[in-house]
């Protein structure tokens, strides 16, 4: 188990200890010192809850994401000071970054619209929440620092070359390269990445009861499929085939999400009871002429998450029941008719195979054997 | 033999149809009344050929059942992975088929091969009564229609497995085995038909379908898809490949699905009406069978000949 000590004392001489194998190699440019400490990777601590929390920052790696241009202390705002103090509510996503400054408004670089944006939504919270908002996902449940381009090396050195001729700066180039090919290219999840995302939640019996019983006890409305979202979805041929790979089919964002702006809608996903959700009594047909062309509303009325449940769907369920009992009495059946059948027949002497151009040839108990 | 009302009834309508000549038909009351009055030592002592004696399946029949064969078993297999998703089988043969990319394109294809099958079938079976009717040799009960007497079979076939009847029933060229397994497959592609194309045409179904029945169908057809491909698949595997393969006799198969033809053995136990009419219609099969009935000394004595030929013809055909 590791702990940090609290004391001043202990500190000082953790710094000492961290400054004696400073590797001096850094794969970006810490101004700030941060990796005094935080490049050791035994740096953490296990929380009072029993959580381990690592503190370790790999420079190699933290220097090919995204955020690898952003001073720490743009986003961990608290730190004035080495060492520095505990922290208490860590990084908002909301912070503006004095560093980075945003190139079309010239205002520092901020992820404040899109948060303010979820903040709106049914799963909007604030970073430190408590009773089943504590349950809602915040933005690093979904977002962590993803790497640039994780299949690329680098832009290839042709384009660099052309590039440096005007532009004179071969990091510039390299970053704006990395930047623009990485926004041209999809950056959507895979559905299968979505489904499991949805599903870390949504699919978690424990949380989804306890939401249940929460939203119970404040007279809240939760939507008819919530208890088997994950569970109806998996078993719709969407699901089925999404798992197996299929990227056509609808993943959860694809109906959940207003398609018009995709990116920042999916950041504003609202209660199917709300006139707003694209899956809402008055926006499901549209939503499934997405991708069902001559979708109505007789179509919107079919049923994207099939369950069997009783109360659900009790024409599903008794159907069902109905399918099980009729396919297990008829192979029952016709198995012991070809039982009874084979014994009956063998009893008269008949044999598997041909012999001499008769299969009659084994004695029959009934007394009347083939003439030899 | 002494033929019952009903096999004398089929015998006289065979010669009537066939036109056949008095010296014929003096032949083949002969050859009715020297075979013996128990039916088993008739098909026990016969001698069949493996791949067939009797025909029994047109070209087209054959072709269909390929067709249909071929286009079942690969659509299950392409089918089923994706239905039965969660068991421990499904992926890696999915795997194997090459993955939904791969599966959905064979699956579809073969859908339209079976569904072409299905017509192909359907207009076989239009077409030739059609043309055996413009020549008056139409004759409904060698068709698959089923009929009362199939209850009745099923009844004294049972007996017979029992140990409580002597004989099994005399049946037409299908017996009610094959009329069973004939409409249950009937039946099941149509709901294959229907329910595969509410999946591939959806809107289509929503939009022809009142909007309360809609979404009961749409999940009808969900269930039913899977569920009549499970069941038609065990089928095939525990009962119809019993009856051609596993079975005494069958074993190690009946090659009337590639021939046509079916053992003399096996016509005489579930076939003896057709049998009855492959002695009008085949003199070879008549001249074998008295050959082989002399040479066992299964024959019928000669008085006995000339009694049941006098009964035989004063039987009038059933309506």
């Amino acid at each position: 188990m590791v702990r940090i000590p609290k004391t001043r004392k202990t500190w000082w001489l953790a710094v000492v200890a961290c400054l004696m194998f400073t590797d001096s190699g850094l794969a970006f440019e810490d101004d700030e010192g941060c990796l005094l400490c935080h490049k050791y990777p035994k740096m953490g601590r296990i929380t009072d809850e029993g959580t381990r929390r690592t503190y370790y920052v790999m420079p190699h790696v933290f220097g090919s994401t995204v955020h690898r241009n952003v001073p720490c202390t743009d986003c961990h705002t608290y730190i004035k000071q080495l060492p520095h103090r505990e922290v208490k509510t860590g990084v908002t996503c909301d912070t503006e970054c004095h560093s980075i400054k945003n190139p079309a408004t010239g205002k520092p670089f901020s992820h404040k619209p899109i948060a303010e944006q979820y903040q709106r939504s049914t799963h909007g919270r604030e970073k430190l929440a408590e009773g089943h908002d504590a349950d809602k996902p915040y933005c690093v449940t979904c977002h962590r620092n993803p790497i640039y381009n994780p299949d690329e090396q680098g832009p290839p050195p042709r384009i660099v070359a052309r590039c440096v001729i005007c532009h004179e700066d071969n990091k510039f180039v390299e970053n704006w390269y990395k930047h623009t090919s990485r926004r041209i290219r999809e950056v959507k999840r895979s559905s299968e990445e979505i489904v499991a995302l949805c599903s870390s939640c949504h699919g978690d019996e424990r949380l989804v009861q306890r939401h249940m019983k929460a939203a119970k006890e404040e007279g809240r409305e939760l939507g008819r499929k919530y208890r088997d979202a994950v569970e109806s979805y998996n078993e719709s041929f969407h699901g089925k085939i999404t798992r197996y790979g299929f990227r056509k089919a609808a993943n959860c964002l694809d109906c959940h999400v207003d398609n018009e702006n995709y990116y920042l809608n999916a950041h504003f996903i609202r209660p199917s009871r709300d006139p707003q959700s694209p899956v809402s009594s008055e926006n499901k047909a549209k939503t499934c002429k997405r991708c069902h062309t001559y979708a109505n509303e007789n179509y919107a009325a079919l049923d994207p998450h099939p369950t069997d449940d009783p109360q659900d769907s009790p024409f599903r369920y008794y159907a069902e029941i109905t399918y099980n009992w009729v396919g297990n009495v008829v192979i029952v059946l016709l198995v012991s008719l070809a039982m009874l059948e084979t014994i009956g027949r063998r009893r008269d002497g008949v044999g598997w195979r041909l012999h001499s151009g008769s299969s009659w040839w084994r004695r029959s108990k009934r007394g009347r054997n083939r003439i030899i | 033999m002494k033929l019952s009302t009903e096999a004398a009834a089929i015998l006289e309508t065979s010669m009537h149809i066939n036109k056949v000549s008095d010296k014929e038909r003096s032949d083949i009351e002969n050859v009715i009344a020297a075979m013996p009055d128990d039916r088993v030592m008739l098909y026990k002592n016969v001698v069949s050929n493996p791949i067939g004696d009797l025909p029994r399946y047109s070209i087209h029949i054959r072709i269909q059942h390929m067709l249909t064969f071929v286009t079942f078993l690969t659509l299950a297999f392409t089918g089923l992975p994706i239905a039965f998703f969660d068991h421990f089988w499904a992926q890696p043969l999915n795997s194997i088929i090459g993955g939904v990319d791969v599966s959905r394109v064979i699956h579809r294809t073969l859908a339209g091969v079976m569904i072409f099958s299905m017509l192909y079938h359907i207009v076989t079976i239009t077409l030739g009564p059609i043309q055996q009717m413009m020549g008056s040799r139409f004759e409904w009960r060698r068709t698959i229609i089923p009929t009362l007497k199939d209850v009745r079979d099923f009844k004294e076939d049972i007996l017979y497995f029992t140990g409580t009847r002597n004989q099994r029933p005399e049946m037409d060229k299908f017996m009610y085995k094959q009329k069973i397994h004939y409409f249950a497959a009937a039946f099941g592609n149509m709901v294959m038909i229907i329910s595969g194309s509410s999946f591939l045409f959806p809107e289509f179904w929503a939009a022809v379908l009142p909007v309360d029945i809609a979404a009961n169908f749409q999940e009808m057809m969900r269930l039913s898809h899977p569920h009549e491909a499970l069941l038609a698949l065990l089928v095939i595997a525990f009962w119809h490949w019993y009856n051609v393969h596993l079975a005494p006799g069958r074993f190690p198969m009946q090659w009337t699905f590639l021939t046509g033809k079916i053992t003399r053995e096996h016509q005489i136990e579930e076939h003896f009406l057709e049998y009855l009419r492959n002695l009008v219609e085949l003199p070879e099969e008549r001249a074998y069978l008295m050959d082989i009935l002399e040479a066992r000394e299964l024959n019928a004595s000669e008085e006995t000949i000339a009694t049941q030929v006098g009964i035989q013809i004063s039987e009038e055909p059933e309506s």
